[in-house]
């Protein structure tokens, strides 16, 4: 452990537990714009029951308070599982990727969600759906190996504008840079691509592949960038999560992103889920071991900002924090202490983090 | 609340359901043919469709070639023409005559040229879309999608709705057009039994090999020519891609650029009196501007100019043509090419919102030029570079004609099918398509 460790410190405890769905709950995703600004906060979640539950907060003031609930159920929709959910950057759409093999997209209409497409072409499972910061690009993937780049027409009608083969297997996730038209994906054949649009070809190409020779040797479930996407945390089967630096911001090498550190000796099964928060600066992991963890940079070995390799520390360890696997762990955008979780529990966890860093 | 909690204990530390550990070892068998595997050209990896590849090689051929029983007859793409022009930096006349020396050395009985038939495949369609428009009110099958590619066709088969399987049209491809005119007219003006026959094709595409093993290209004898033999034939027996053909010439010659140029085989071959080669303009075939060229001087009385103009939509790959009548849009035509253009054209015709009365589809970026099975870039080149001077290549000292005006398919209707559409047309070069079963792995819902 860091130097600094007694320095800080972390409380996690958990605000409320929400119980609705009867099956596994694979992903939630905080609304953009929402717990700010006098909204109220709200988090959707996703789940093997095929439906989708959206969890506001309210009346109380403070989100802290175990004042959450179900306000409503998109469901009759998809066939099996829907494993990933993702809100527009401005909250107004929200898309649904489902294990039968579409892709919906919901409206907010007065407070009514509506489904205004579905997007076909997957062969099979949609694992994971991401939106573009400008909110013009989704992004899917799956079981059959491709990522799938979509954009948004006028009157929510969504295009083809490419379809990306380049995984030799499953792509567990899909994700786009906070600010840039770059995507990342990560695949059950151990690697990361990072691909771009290329002007000259009027498609989108892979400009990076992050394979076992430098990188996570077992399945990479999911990556998170940092508030300005200059880094990239992954994690993996292999029972670590790896940070990537992008700061020399060239593509001449080829290799847009460097490894920078591996964080490992504190997983001793999948991780699952890792998100990196944007107002703090701390990762959370979510493993098979029914634990979430929360790392920070150690900034006490670095004497300057350029000096030496990065590292990364555990913070804290949240035992149990579902009674089985956590499948996802996501930070609020804004307020800082708030982290919603999902598990094999069928449940869906908010948690309040105190972090002091004197 | 308890029942629910031992439910969960049980399903505790089971295998999560999105994950199997075991697929890796699974994959590596040869079970499961993907949507990206169908459309790539080289992805056949079924293992009936490997027999089918051992069937469709250089090899087969050599041992087809040196057999005493068989006549080898030789069908040469334009785009494999173009693709081998452009690898030796020659014309597309040189290269058919090159390759017509080579091949005869070889002991082929003949070698043709399948923008011969494709001007047959050309005229039936524009025939079928004639009818389709007329019938309109009564039907209404719009669009008409083109049905040369295999890469579509079996897309379109093994993925997508059926609904979608109606559109397309029934015109055969010009290579199996051309099987179809060697081994049940032109066999006979050369003295060869249908069996004797083994008719290689030479093309731009993998999935070629796909449709010429289609069951729905197998015939029987007619009447009247029992001494054949009874049984079914095929009409494409072996096909080549351009890459493979490169291959066999550096492996049987030192220098193909040094072989005389033989005289060209001009009963299948667009070639007129002069020694010029003739054919429709479009890397893909052309297919959309023929028949909105018929369209408008049938439907409309117009006679378009030489040039059309296409107008580019979301990419290079999705163009359309149109034509006003009084202001208003009575054609709308498109050429979609790429899979991410199809699947946008699927979804306008699954929702009927789809404009169009007749889309050329090609599964590849860039159409046929651009096929799966042509020639790689050389070293240095980008696929772009060798796009464009595969384009030029394509029509250099090639006379853009009309397949109205083609002496030799107006020959084949006098003297044996009749005329465009007609009863006999529709048996001998029309086809069908079916729904095809997905493979198990791909129905297991329970991952």
């Amino acid at each position: 452990m860091g130097v600094g460790a007694g320095e800080e410190e972390v409380q996690v405890s958990v605000v409320q537990e929400l119980e609705g769905h009867s099956d596994r709950v694979w992903s939630v995703a905080w609304r953009p714009g929402s717990g700010i600004s006098g909204r109220p906060a709200m988090l959707a979640s996703c789940s093997g029951d095929k439906t989708v539950r959206l969890w506001q907060h309210g009346p109380s003031p403070s989100c802290f308070s175990p004042s959450w609930s179900c306000v409503a159920v998109l469901e009759e929709m998809h066939k099996r599982t829907v494993r990933s959910c993702e809100w527009s950057p401005d909250g107004r759409l929200l898309a649904t990727a489902s294990f039968d093999g579409t892709t919906a997209i919901w409206e907010d209409v007065g407070g009514d969600f509506e489904c205004v497409a579905s997007l076909e072409g997957h062969e099979n499972e949609v694992k994971s759906v991401s939106w573009n910061a400008s909110g013009t690009l989704l992004a899917t993937c799956g079981r059959d190996k491709s990522v799938w780049i979509w954009e948004l027409q006028p009157g929510n009608e969504f295009e083809c504008a490419s379809v990306l083969h380049g995984h030799s297997q499953d792509v567990k996730m899909v994700l786009w840079h906070p600010s840039e038209d770059i995507l990342v994906s990560a695949s059950y054949d151990n690697c990361i691509k990072v691909w771009i649009e290329d002007s000259d070809t009027e498609d989108w190409t892979c400009v990076q592949t992050i394979d076992e020779s430098w990188g996570h040797t077992s399945t990479v479930w999911a990556v998170s960038f940092d508030s300005l996407g200059r880094r990239l945390v992954s994690c993996s089967n292999d029972l670590t999560l790896k940070v990537w630096d992008s700061s020399s911001k060239s593509f001449t090498d080829g290799n847009l992103w460097r490894h920078l550190c591996t964080i490992s000796g504190y997983h001793e099964r999948t991780i699952f889920s890792v998100d990196w928060s944007k107002t703090t600066g701390l990762i959370a992991s979510a493993a098979g071991d029914d634990c979430i963890r929360i790392f920070s940079e150690d900034s006490d070995d670095k004497m300057t900002p350029d000096s030496g390799p990065a590292t990364y520390k555990l913070l804290v360890r949240k035992e149990k924090a579902h009674s089985t696997d956590v499948n996802c762990v996501r930070w609020h955008l804004q307020e800082a202490s708030l982290l919603a979780s999902a598990g094999d529990d069928n449940t869906v966890k908010v948690w309040r983090v105190d972090y002091r860093n004197s | 609340m308890q029942e629910g909690v031992v439910q969960i204990q049980e399903r505790a530390r089971a295998k999560k359901l999105e994950t199997y550990p075991d697929l890796k070892t699974v994959d590596t068998t040869p079970v499961r043919v993907t949507l990206h595997d169908c459309l790539a050209c080289s992805g056949c990896i079924t293992s009936a469709e490997t027999v089918m590849l051992e069937q469709q090689s250089v090899d087969e051929f050599m041992k087809q070639v040196s057999s005493e029983d068989k006549a080898v007859i030789v069908s040469i793409s334009p785009q494999s023409r173009a693709s081998l022009a452009c690898y030796y930096g020659i014309t597309p006349l040189q290269a058919l005559k090159k390759l017509t020396t080579f091949f005869k050395s070889l002991g082929v009985k003949a070698v043709f040229d399948t923008s011969c038939s494709r001007d047959m495949s050309l005229i039936e369609s524009c025939e079928e879309f004639i009818k389709m428009y007329k019938a309109q009110g009564k039907t209404n099958c719009f669009p008409l999608l083109a049905s040369s590619c295999p890469g579509w066709v079996c897309y379109a088969e093994k993925t997508l709705d059926p609904y979608i399987l109606p559109h397309i049209s029934s015109v055969k491809s010009p290579q199996q057009t051309m099987g179809a005119i060697i081994k049940r007219f032109a066999s006979f003006n050369m003295g060869l039994r249908v069996d004797q026959i083994h008719h290689v094709t030479v093309m731009p595409c993998y999935d070629k090999k796909l449709e010429a093993s289609r069951d729905d290209f197998l015939f029987s004898i007619e009447e009247g020519n029992e001494e054949a033999g009874a049984g079914k034939f095929t009409e494409v027996d072996c096909v080549l891609t351009s890459g493979e053909m490169l291959e066999l010439l550096q492996a049987k010659c030192s220098d193909f650029t040094l072989l005389d140029e033989s005289p060209i085989d001009r009963m299948l071959t667009n070639v007129d009196e002069t020694g010029h080669l003739y054919g429709s303009r479009g890397g893909s075939g052309g297919y959309a501007e023929c028949i909105f060229r018929h369209a408008a001087r049938e439907l409309f009385n117009k006679e378009l100019p030489s040039h059309l103009e296409f107008r580019t939509l979301r990419n290079s790959d999705f163009k359309e043509l149109t034509l006003e009548v009084e202001g208003e849009v009575v054609l709308r035509f498109a050429c979609c090419y790429g899979f991410r253009n199809i699947q946008n054209l699927v979804r306008k015709v699954k929702s009927g919102k789809c404009q169009y009365q007749f889309v050329e589809i090609m599964a590849c970026p860039s159409g046929c030029l651009n096929g799966g099975g042509q020639i790689k870039p050389k070293k240095g080149q980008s696929g772009k570079d060798l796009i464009q001077s595969l384009e030029t290549a394509y029509l250099n000292e090639v006379d853009v004609s009309d397949p109205f005006e083609n002496p030799i398919i107006k020959g084949l209707y006098d003297f044996w099918l009749g005329y465009p559409g007609s009863e006999k047309s529709i048996q001998i070069m029309h086809t069908g398509y079916h729904t095809r079963e997905r493979s198990v792995t791909a129905q297991l819902s329970n991952w």
